[in-house]
């Protein structure tokens, strides 16, 4: 019974560990695919664009960036951007 | 009305909730998980925080939450684009996260809390501002805040009148002045978003040599804005910190069990240096826009005392505001806050002047605990003979665990649940270290004095500004009384000193005064009531423990007295908690 017991919990630790490594793997390729295509291929259009997503290098006087920002519309609130 | 506030998934997760406007409870989760500045969800707290008010999550008006997930997400991915390929590994890394949680906020808190109406979100810094603001004594106020990272901004330059707040300017990630100072902190050794008071501490047995290669790293202008040399740091797409670059500046990183040099002091020297000048420069520049004289500070930098306790006397500023928990944690107050007084337009109604707002315990479940684990104890008569027996063991080198009232908020331990020793005692640094909290060596412990005594030895400001109440303003120790307390005179002769006013805590404040019938010095060692590497403690059983496992000679607790050496001890090892 305790042997029978011990292989029955061995076996859901087994299971258990697989699970998590299928589950690792999948998201490997998942997001390698995501990040090689959806963020590369518009990184690639960003750069012959030459457009930056972030200010690495500002330049000017002041490094401020004016922002005002009060109080907004109520309903503004529950978006959550 | 009822009104919950969450900060959660970065650093130090906490909850807090207005009834009416007022603050009724507010706690940070690493108290009751037991886990240092946990991120998870603030189940916990929120627990705590609706049974103090004695309702459940559908009873709740409004529900805010700390920033703005999909702003920050966007940030995030302006990254990654504009990193590639190099930040794929912590895209892998960072992504699951956000899908399962981070981006699920509105869900998670209904699912949890059985919530049903919609939940608002107010951008990071808005929460910090109002943390500080809405809580501060002054109807209107220039605000700073500075911190690693919100959404988008990591400084930013307020001002508000009455209710409003408005942020007028800001410095956009990836320049930092929090990250900056958290890349040193891991190029010295210690942990990021943890042991950037290490880096504090270790600053004054240095000298800022380093500081002409300094500006070579960070623009500052005249106006206090500034710009980070990006190719000295890894942060915006690896989760290391410090560049190749910054590394053959100034040497390898500190591994963690290495021996803290001249080198690495100067370099803690030179940036506490830079880290002041971008302030008072930042302050001098919003004094000037604002005209105002009042100034509220948050967000993680306002938790450098040192550069607080020389703000008044270097910037046009008259009075200066913090709240005790002015990271991310306070963050959760200011959101509540917020949506009361500035989105509903309520009246202002309170002051923080308290950080006593976590759980509390009764006599009557504190002497069942001791009863139910068999704990040999005695009870105080009443309070004269707690604060007179307390005083008279401190006096003789006792070192006591100091557990009474509510648990503090925010990182400092102000007088609930501290560790208690004398002041006067030129070793006492040296056996606190060893019985206890097995600390660095060049970390100083703080000293706590009654307020009426405050500037007869220290050089603080006048009057002593609340902040100081909450341990955030290092001031220079007298001179002629430096050797009255060695054991809280820092190298340079300062002292993070915490001052407690009688109506605040009248037993803690009755045992400085009782100590000071012994001595003729109103002044305690106040330490946080934990062991390095371990959040403070929160229960009567993690008091307990933690004088068990440790050299803690005493606990008061409530109006019971247990003596280590009359209980069974090594129930818990203290030594493989003191980590980082």
């Amino acid at each position: 019974m305790k042997n029978e017991n011990l292989f029955v919990k061995g076996l859901k630790t087994g299971f258990r560990t697989f699970g998590f490594k299928v589950t690792n793997v999948i998201n490997f390729v998942l997001l390698f695919l995501v990040y090689f295509i959806g963020v590369g291929i518009t990184s690639l259009a960003a750069k012959i664009a030459k457009k930056k997503f972030l200010n690495l290098k500002p330049e000017g006087n002041t490094y401020w960036k004016e922002h005002n920002l009060g109080k907004q519309d109520l309903k503004d609130y529950y978006r959550q951007f | 009305m009822y009104i919950l506030g969450i900060s959660c998934f970065y650093h130090d997760s906490a909850a807090c909730i207005l009834k009416d406007g007022k603050i009724l409870a507010a706690a940070e989760e690493e108290r009751f998980t037991r886990k240092k500045h946990d991120t998870s969800f603030p189940i916990n707290s929120i627990n705590y925080c609706l049974n103090e008010a004695g309702i459940t999550g559908d009873q709740l008006d409004y529900v805010g939450f700390y920033e703005k997930p999909f702003l920050k997400f966007e940030r995030l991915l302006h990254q990654h684009i504009e990193m590639f390929p190099r930040s794929f590994w912590t895209f892998y890394q960072a992504l699951p996260s956000w899908i399962n949680e981070k981006l699920r906020v509105p869900s998670l808190i209904k699912k949890k809390l059985k919530y049903k109406k919609g939940v608002m979100f107010i951008e990071h810094h808005m929460a910090h501002a109002a943390s500080s603001y809405l809580v501060s004594p002054f109807k209107d106020a220039a605000i700073l805040t500075v911190d690693g990272v919100g959404e988008w901004a990591t400084t930013t330059l307020g001002h508000a009148k009455e209710n409003d707040i408005t942020i007028l300017k800001q410095i956009e990630f990836p320049h930092s002045l929090g990250l900056l100072y958290s890349a040193v902190t891991a190029h010295l050794g210690f942990s990021v978003n943890n042991s950037e008071y290490k880096v504090m501490g270790l600053s004054p047995y240095g000298k800022p040599t380093y500081y002409e290669k300094f500006k070579k790293i960070i623009d500052l202008k005249e106006d206090g804005s500034y710009a980070l040399d990006m190719s000295y740091f890894d942060f915006h797409y690896k989760m290391t910190m410090p560049s190749k670059k910054f590394i053959e500046e100034f040497g390898p990183i500190r591994k963690p069990d290495e021996p803290v040099t001249q080198h690495h002091k100067d370099l803690a020297a030179t940036l506490q240096k830079i880290t002041e000048e971008a302030i008072f420069k930042m302050l001098k520049y919003l004094h000037s826009i604002t005209k105002s004289d009042n100034l509220c500070m948050a967000g993680g930098c306002a938790l450098n005392s040192v550069a607080n306790g020389k703000i008044l006397s270097n910037t046009p500023f008259k009075s200066i505001y913090i709240q005790p928990a002015a990271g991310d944690h306070g963050a959760s107050i200011g959101v509540a806050k917020y949506i009361y007084h500035t989105l509903l337009g309520n009246e202002r109604n309170e002051i923080q002047e308290t950080a006593y707002l976590g759980p509390e315990f009764t006599t009557e479940e504190i002497k069942k605990f001791l009863e139910d684990y068999k704990v040999k104890y005695s009870q105080f008569k009443d309070n004269k003979e707690l604060v007179k027996k307390t005083a008279e063991l401190i006096y003789k080198d006792n070192v006591i665990g100091w557990f009474q009232g509510r648990m503090e908020w925010g990182p400092r331990a102000l007088g609930s649940r501290s560790i208690l020793s004398n002041a006067c005692h030129p070793k006492m640094q040296d056996i606190l270290n060893l019985k206890v909290k097995h600390r660095e060596k060049f970390r100083p412990f703080a000293p706590v004095v009654s307020e009426e005594d405050a500037k007869e030895y220290f050089e603080c400001d006048n009057p002593v500004p609340i902040p100081t109440d909450f341990m955030l303003m290092v001031y220079s120790i007298k001179k002629e009384k430096q050797k009255l307390i060695p054991a809280v005179t820092h190298v340079d002769g300062s002292g993070r000193l915490q001052t407690i006013r009688k109506q605040h805590n009248p037993l803690y404040h009755g045992v400085i005064k009782e100590f000071e019938k012994f001595t003729k010095v109103p002044i305690l060692i106040n330490t946080s009531f934990n062991v390095r590497g371990e959040p403070i403690v929160c229960t009567p059983l993690d008091a307990y423990r933690c004088m068990m496992g440790t050299g803690i000679d005493y606990l008061v607790m409530d109006k019971f007295l247990i003596k280590r050496e009359d209980n069974p001890q090594h129930m818990w090892d203290s030594e493989k908690y003191a980590k980082d």
